[in-house]
């Protein structure tokens, strides 16, 4: 018992020494350890910030930033603001730091981790070095990573953006969706934020767009940048319209429009390129015709079937002059050629005749489904000059 | 007399005796870190460290500790000095420490220091073993070094990071790889049997009586089977 007793004391005492020795060297190197922990933490901020002093963690709970910025990080001395960024890309999410100096002007911006196919978007964060928010506007997306590199620009100016609120500035950071949700709402709130696009089968003058509301309560006219509420009855409710009557007959003729079948397979060869026709009272057309884009790459007689063509749904007048037009189903490339689908590729053709027609902005890194596109424009111009029994 | 038998502890541990290429120690450390000269002789500097500290301390305690709570004690001493050596390491040499990384802790249970506590420090005075801790350590850092030249040389066509012109262009990378290291490690130890003569693993010095196992056996049966042989 009295050696057990003898033997744990020896063991306790070296415990003790060795504890005393640890606790001495931990006062001393704890510091020095920390110190070098948050060097290492700031090397990453100091890429993009290379003439900053320190960082602390802004506390950004308190402010309505842009639903990319994840972490801030405040330079103390003032300098600025390193902003840390997620945002979606052609494939993925990937990270992006961005410094944002007191000026409003990017330091720095550089891609932290990312899958995305393509390697440019490593080195496209030094276009926007020196750049304020009108200079990185200016900078040109990647031709093949458009998807990417614009995301990469998004998320520069919404660094920028959250820069200017963390200073106390307020700036709008809504999205384009957003703020045409917040006029639509503006114009005819008893639309209750719920519209939907019309398809425009007659020209309205001076009419952009139209939406109704899906309650069918009334219907909003965009005409530049104004909006102008107008009810189910044709009573314009947005103050300041002088030209009543055009909306009110406008509302009319929407309520009053039909549309009549055209039997395609009267017509030889129509069957192969159109895929229904329909004629308003006015006497306007109302196509949706195929186009062969890159989901067809043999070329329409190894694929009859429809799948995988580009459909396009497009109201022409009879003297082929587009009113308005949509992308109805297409199979392109993820991420490349389904851009048709987006509103800001297909609205391009609007107003556009036969004359015309190609003069668009292409798709970047999609050129067969830009010319599978114009094809099945190309193939309502030819519908029509057919049911025109060939006059155009 | 006495400073001739000191000089003879302190070489002892570089070529008669040297821990990787003799006695066979720390084999894992030595293949682990001897890819890189750097970190071979960061490692060979850290444990040359606890080396002399717990050896040392060991030393200084050998008539306190109690027989049976020997091993329990040198693992104590040895993870405090390997867990002072790490935090002095991190905060002055944050980039060896990301380099040896998980091997920094695995000191602690390195056999050439655990070894030598058993069969030095524990038997003999505080001036001895510290320099018995130096002579092992250079020992180690030695052959780490003489490895890690071999694999880093041949294997990444580079000395200490620096790149070298000419074998830059002809990189074996087997010699990075562990089959590379043991193929290395085979050879050093042949290279040091033919230098000694076969000479160096004195049986009487560290065979039988630096056993742990010693104290229990006698040496008896161990020094007959030699004899057979």
């Amino acid at each position: 018992m009295k050696t057990y007793i003898k033997n744990l004391a020896v063991f306790v005492c070296i415990c003790s020494v060795i504890t005393l020795l640890l606790a001495a060297t931990n006062f001393i190197t704890a510091p020095v350890i920390e110190e070098n922990q948050n060097a290492a933490a700031n090397a990453a901020l100091l890429q993009v910030m290379p003439e900053g002093k320190g960082f602390e963690t802004a506390d950004i709970s308190t402010f309505s930033l842009p639903a990319t910025v994840t972490e801030v990080h405040k330079e103390t001395s003032g300098l600025g603001y390193v902003v840390k960024l997620t945002t979606a890309g052609y494939g993925s999410d990937f990270v992006i730091m961005c410094g944002v100096n007191s000026d409003g002007v990017v330091t720095g911006a550089v891609c932290l981790s990312s899958n995305e196919t393509l390697s440019k978007e490593k080195t496209y964060g030094e276009n926007f070095t020196d750049k304020d928010a009108a200079g990185v506007e200016a900078v040109d997306t990647i031709s093949g990573a458009t998807k990417t590199t614009e995301a990469y620009k998004n998320a520069v100016k919404d660094a920028l953006n959250a820069a200017i609120i963390l200073g106390g500035g307020s700036v709008d950071i809504r999205t384009e969706e957003e703020i045409l949700a917040d006029n639509l709402d503006a114009a005819f709130p008893a639309g209750e934020k719920a519209f939907e696009k019309l398809f425009m089968v007659d020209l309205i003058e001076g009419v952009d767009a139209v939406y109704e509301a899906t309650n069918k309560a009334g219907y909003v006219f965009v005409s530049g940048e104004q909006f102008i509420g107008v009810n189910a009855d044709g009573t314009v409710v947005t103050e300041g319209v002088t030209d009543t009557a055009l909306y009110s007959d406008a509302v009319a003729a929407i309520k009053a429009s039909t549309l009549e079948d055209i039997d395609i397979s009267a017509y030889e060869g129509l069957e192969k390129t159109v895929v229904s026709a329909k004629k308003t009272a006015s006497g306007n057309f109302v196509l949706e015709t195929k186009g062969a884009g890159y989901g067809i790459k043999g070329g329409d007689e190894y694929h009859p079937a429809s799948g995988e063509y580009i459909i396009v749904r497009v109201s022409v007048t009879p003297d082929f002059r587009i009113i308005d037009c949509l992308t109805v189903s297409e199979a392109e490339t993820d991420g490349l050629g389904d851009a048709c689908a987006d509103e800001s590729f297909y609205s391009q053709f609007v107003g556009k005749t036969d004359e015309n027609y190609k003069e668009i902005d292409a798709i970047s890194g999609a050129t067969l489904t830009t010319n599978g596109y114009t094809q099945a424009i190309e193939r309502a111009f030819s519908a029509i000059t057919t049911m025109n029994g060939g006059a155009r | 007399m006495k400073e001739k038998s000191s000089v003879s502890v302190l070489l002892n541990g570089i070529l008669k005796e040297n821990p990787v290429l003799v006695l066979i120690l720390g084999t894992c450390p030595t293949l682990a870190t001897t890819t890189t000269v750097k970190g071979a002789v960061g490692m060979g500097l850290a444990a040359m460290c606890v080396l002399i500290c717990s050896n040392v301390f060991i030393s200084l305690l050998r008539k306190r500790i109690p027989e049976s709570m020997r091993i329990p004690c040198y693992i104590v001493i040895i993870a405090g000095f390997v867990t002072i050596v790490k935090m002095i390491v991190q905060a002055y040499l944050p980039e060896l420490y990301e380099t040896l990384g998980v091997y920094l802790d695995l000191i602690t249970v390195n056999c050439i220091i655990l070894g030598r506590a058993e069969m030095f420090a524990n038997k003999n005075p505080v001036v001895a073993s510290a320099l018995d801790g130096i002579g092992m350590g250079l020992g180690f850092t030695l052959a780490l070094t003489m490895m890690s030249t071999i694999r880093e040389v041949f294997g990444a066509g580079s000395f200490f990071g620096i790149e070298i012109p000419f074998m830059a262009n002809y990189k074996i990378e087997f010699f990075t790889k562990a089959p590379g290291g043991l193929l290395v490690y085979g050879l050093l130890i042949a290279f040091i049997y033919a230098v000694t003569h076969g000479k160096a693993p004195l049986k009487k010095s560290f065979s039988c009586e630096g056993c742990p196992n010693a104290a229990n056996c006698q040496g008896g049966s161990c020094s007959e089977k030699g004899d057979e042989n």
